[in-house]
């Protein structure tokens, strides 16, 4: 044991790679997905190490929360991914409810058309999240158009959003108890049929587009060989990492919350979860780059299976807002997780039983799969590290808090 | 200095032995001597008038030829930067610059002239001199090789017997000026995209050599205005479908020399996304804008050379009719396969540098060494081009394309079943 | 070898699709607008509409504030500063305005003709004194179905959705600022706001108000004069 960790001191020491370039790559770089700062040790083109600082984005999400009341800590969680504004919200609100629900004396229910309200328009948050993900990796590899494509059909998707809650991209929509009544939308009214249209609308004109946009840049075979074989995660490392979501589906473990474990009325719909397997035409194996990609576009359509199966029902009537008189959780703690379009969403959450929480824990999919970054990074290129970084879809709001 | 100019008037004056203009060289000549012996001596005072150079005429017409190419090059790049801004926004649903003048077309200037207003930064840190002169060797390279082209039988500045080669020895020169900017910033990132530069466009000369070698092969010449001259039969007898061999090897020549001037798929040295801006990260003002300049002469340049070599030149569809044909043919045909490097450029995403070496050493220089292969096989067998070679040789280029589109179809119909989840 | 001509193959194929993808979209209309130039979603198409309850800027209309400081309590990032003077129990100045809720999505701001508070929801409903919510004549011709000069109409019970009932208004309001450099846009000050005085402006100007200082981002919705004049014969919309 000694004796080897001589040896590997005496390496150390030799220091053989001489012309090490050591390369600040960010937080002002183009393809760093906002403020994500990484060190690069370079050979050359080769990458020795890629070492993420974060941090530059940090705005005391958690210490924030503990002088807010419940409902003032929604429009902060809007700011954590926010792209994916609506699924944050959604995420702490469940873990509210779900610590409310622990005291029999103050029990309620969401309404059912709040919920249907909340997986349609979830659904649909995660169509926009994942387009922004689809555009700006094609933008990371190098192509353009692939972006504006998807800005031109998620800009559809904000004005949706728009329509429901009033504001583009920190909803503050999603409220303890049910949805946000600030614009009313009564059942049955000529309002609420003229934004189910509108979805309907929006769905058949997306839905194609899903294949086109595999042909302009999935099936591509530049794109193809520029992320195929890359950054191989495997399905031991994504677990130990904390990988989830399409990170962890794409290195081929069949895990999604909203089917395992059913929260809201998940379990009301028929939708597969798409799961990476090996694609030999494409070159691509299980846990790579294009891997991870692929998940987010399969599960566009698998989000739009789940909208058109609400559109078919039709959204029930009744009320959007449950009873509260005031959001007071009992004294307790609670962990809550949901499946945000980033992988799992937690929220822990410990209560005195005052309006406002001890301590608020987010757990962020994005920290823990860019925490991945450096082992997957190692021996690559220059390029390879963007690709890596647009494939794991980092939200730095989300990382940093 | 009168001989010199008993050659020039001379009706034996032979064009492609001499460095000067040709548009209308011999009027223009005429005209300025008549000028200066009419006009400017019975104005000058006899002492002076006596001893006054007639010859000074032909220096200035020199000049006035000179201004001309200088002056309206210059203005080439800045269309075609307001053409990309536009077909972009096309192809991405949008309109592209409004704002300055009717549908923005006074854009690039204003860009220039804010570009021109700017700081004019240099790294303190660098080699001050190799900064300052990297963006000229670039400019100066890349409008050299206009010198070069025909673009219609009167207007081409210089006419040499080894106009080709001309024009790859100066093209390559500008790999130095990149090299020159990357090492003199003093930057990481601008030192990362110089070499990956230079090992791009060495590469990427061989296969373009190698290409140009097919059709030098076909005309047995280097001259530009030869090459154009053995495809005035109309369009079957441009030398892209003269033989097979030459229609493979437009495509390689086409795409090398995308990689030639750092066009995606090929913009790794500038690859915004990776190494920020590449070689022209520290860059600015003016400086900046000649880079800019630069590369977008350098793109037509390219486009003008393909059609030069591959498309008939200025010569037109139909050999008695000028339809695509002189000068406006020629720009038409250039702007085309302009539109053509866009097209690909908006569409496609960009190669790793590895991957680009193997495009290169593994795709394109074999198969540029076949087509020499094959193009001499060509050449033994239908020493002179005749009618039966050429319909020989549509008719494959043809079948191949049949076959290929079948394959595709095949293909397509054995395309990978959606995932199973 | 096979595997070196299909890759060929592959790679040709797969551009010439994505170019295919691209040159369809080279010849469909634009998506954009200029947006200075065209943002009267009237005229041209594929302009937007501001939608209804649009988290534009917030906007106070002080006469009907009652000053209860719920807004400035709820507030997450301390963007309302509220000082006031309470009336001696008892008095009151005068009362807010109702605010009539129509289920197409309209509101009218008016005083409804006899006790608010006894209306149920079959009854019909007359408005008098019709007023803007924000203050701008464009507005009234949206919002409101009658002409301006009567500034009275009536609404049937189903009609209606929900009334705001009017409140007396016991503040004198020294300062009612609004830090809009600030402000999240969160939305929940509006919501808690029982007399609905405070709202957000849905239309261009709650959007455009870009100022060259910070400091100009500090609207002061305080008006000393209406407390001279008093009454609600004299409530008009600020600005």
């Amino acid at each position: 044991m000694e004796t080897t960790q001589q040896t590997e001191s005496k390496i150390i020491e030799l220091k053989p790679f001489a012309d090490e370039m050591v390369v600040n790559m960010g937080p002002q770089h183009p393809s760093t997905h906002g403020v994500l700062r990484l060190e690069l040790k370079l050979d050359g083109e080769v990458v020795r190490e890629a070492i993420p600082h974060i941090g530059y984005l940090h705005r005391c999400f958690e210490k924030h929360s503990e002088n807010l009341s419940y409902p003032q800590i929604i429009p902060f969680t809007d700011r954590m991914d926010y792209v994916a504004a609506m699924n944050q919200n959604w995420g702490f609100c469940l873990a509210v409810e779900k610590l409310m629900e622990t005291d029999e004396s103050r029990n309620f229910e969401v309404p059912e058309r709040a919920e249907y309200l909340r997986v349609l328009i979830c659904e649909l948050n995660r169509i926009a999240s994942h387009l922004l993900s689809f555009g700006t990796y094609g933008m990371d590899i190098g192509a353009f158009t692939p972006f504006l494509y998807a800005f031109r059909d998620r800009e559809r998707l904000l004005l949706l959003f728009e329509k429901v809650c009033g504001a583009r991209l920190t909803y503050n929509y999603i409220r303890i108890g049910g949805v946000s009544e600030i614009i009313p939308m009564e059942p049955g009214s000529i309002a609420e049929q003229n934004f189910l249209d509108e979805i309907e609308a929006f769905l058949d004109y997306f839905e194609p587009l899903i294949d086109e946009y595999n042909d302009l840049l999935t099936k591509n075979s530049i794109f193809a060989e520029r992320t195929t074989r890359v950054a191989v995660m495997s399905a031991e490392m994504a677990l130990s990492y904390g990988a989830t979501g399409p990170n962890l589906r794409g290195s081929g473990v069949d895990w999604d919350l909203r089917r395992d474990e059913p929260y809201s009325i998940y379990d009301r719909f028929d939708f597969d979860v798409p799961v990476a397997v090996d694609v030999p035409e494409l070159g691509s194996v299980v846990g790579d780059c294009w891997s991870r990609y692929k998940i987010r576009m399969d599960e566009m359509k698998e989000s739009v299976r789940i909208v058109r199966q609400i559109l078919a029902e039709g959204l029930p009537s009744g009320p959007v807002m449950a009873d509260l008189k005031a959001v007071r959780p009992p004294q307790g703690e609670i962990y809550f997780r949901s499946e945000a379009p980033r992988g799992e969403l937690g929220f822990y959450i410990v209560s005195d039983g005052t309006p406002k929480p001890v301590r608020l824990k987010g757990r962020s999919p994005c920290f823990s799969a860019l925490s991945a970054l450096q082992e997957l990074s190692r021996g690559l290129m220059v390029a390879d590290i963007i690709a890596i970084i647009g494939s794991i879809d980092i939200v730095m709001g989300e990382v940093d808090r | 200095m009168s001989d010199f100019r008993a050659m020039l008037a001379s009706p034996h004056f032979n064009v492609s032995e001499s460095f000067f203009p040709n548009i209308n060289l011999q009027d223009g000549l005429n005209w300025a001597e008549e000028f200066i012996q009419n006009v400017v001596l019975p104005r000058l005072p006899e002492a002076v008038a006596s001893h006054f150079p007639v010859e000074l005429g032909t220096v200035l017409v020199m000049f006035a030829c000179a201004g001309i190419f200088v002056g309206v090059f210059p203005l080439l790049p800045l269309v075609l930067v307001l053409a990309e801004r536009k077909v972009s926004a096309r192809f991405q649903n949008r309109t592209g610059p409004m704002r300055v003048g009717p549908w923005g077309v006074l854009q690039t200037l204003a860009d220039g002239v804010k570009l021109l207003f700017k700081e004019d930064y240099i790294p303190p840190q660098g080699d001050r001199f190799l900064f300052l002169l990297a963006p000229y060797v670039i400019f100066a390279c890349s409008f050299a090789v206009f010198a070069a082209i025909p673009f219609s039988q009167s207007i081409l500045v210089s006419d040499f017997n080894i106009g080709i080669f001309y024009i790859m020895a100066i093209s390559s020169v500008i790999v130095m000026g990149v090299i020159m900017a990357g090492w003199s910033s003093n930057s990481k990132w601008s030192l990362l995209g110089s070499l990956r530069s230079a090992a791009q466009i060495v590469s990427y000369e061989i296969p373009l050599g190698l290409s140009i070698l097919t059709i030098v092969m076909l005309v047995e010449s280097l001259s530009m205005s030869e090459i154009v001259a053995s495809q005035s039969n109309g369009i079957f007898s441009w030398l892209i479908f003269r033989t097979p061999f030459t229609f493979i090897a437009f495509f390689i020549f086409f795409i090398s020399s995308i990689a030639e001037v750092n066009r995606t798929p090929f913009d790794l040295p500038e690859a915004e996304s990776e190494i920020v801006a590449g070689f022209h990260t520290e860059y600015s003002g003016m400086r900046f804008a000649l880079f800019f300049i630069a590369e977008y002469a350098n793109m037509f340049a390219v486009s003008a050379i393909a059609v030069t070599l591959f498309l008939g030149g200025w010569e037109g569809v139909l050999p008695g009719y000028d339809i695509l044909g002189g000068f406006p043919g020629f720009v038409i045909k250039s702007l085309g396969l302009v539109f053509l490097m866009m097209w690909l450029r908006w569409t496609l995403p960009r190669l790793r540098v590895d991957q680009l070496m193997n495009l290169c050493w593994k795709y394109f220089i074999p198969i540029a060494f076949f087509n020499i292969l094959g193009t001499g096989i060509w050449g033994l067998i239908f020493p002179e081009d005749t009618l039966i070679s050429t319909s020989i040789s549509c008719a494959i280029i043809y079948i191949g394309l049949i076959a290929a589109y079948k394959v595709a179809g095949r293909t397509l119909a054995q395309r990978p079943a959606p995932q199973p989840s | 070898m096979d595997k070196y001509i299909r890759n060929i193959y592959r790679g040709v194929y797969t551009v010439l699709v994505g170019m295919r993808v691209t040159i369809r979209q080279f010849f469909e209309p634009n998506v954009t607008h200029q947006y200075p130039y065209e943002h009267d979603y009237e005229k041209k198409r594929n302009v937007r509409e501001i939608p209804k309850g649009y988290r534009g800027q917030l906007y106070n209309r002080i006469e009907d504030c009652i000053g209860c400081k719920k807004c400035e309590m709820i507030c997450p990032v301390d963007c309302i500063t509220i000082t006031g003077t309470k009336l001696p129990r008892g008095e009151q100045l005068w009362d807010s305005m109702n605010v009539v809720h129509l289920k197409d999505g309209t509101e009218v701001i008016g005083i409804i003709e006899g006790d608010d508070k006894k209306i149920k929801s079959e009854d019909s409903i007359t408005l008098t004194n019709i007023t803007s919510r924000l203050g701008s004549q464009e507005v009234i011709d949206r919002l409101e179905p009658s002409g301006a000069e009567s500034r009275t109409a009536t609404f049937s019970g189903d009609e209606v959705s929900r009334v705001v009932t009017r409140n007396p208004v016991v503040f004198y309001l020294d300062q009612f600022d609004i830090d809009m450099s600030l402000c999240m846009y969160c939305g929940l000050c509006t919501e808690v706001c029982p007399t609905e005085c405070l709202v957000m402006k849905d239309s261009l100007e709650g959007i455009e108000y870009s100022k060259f200082d910070r400091s100009d981002l500090i609207f002061n919705f305080d008006k000393q004069e209406m407390y001279s004049k008093g009454g609600t014969e004299d409530v008009e919309a600020a600005d």
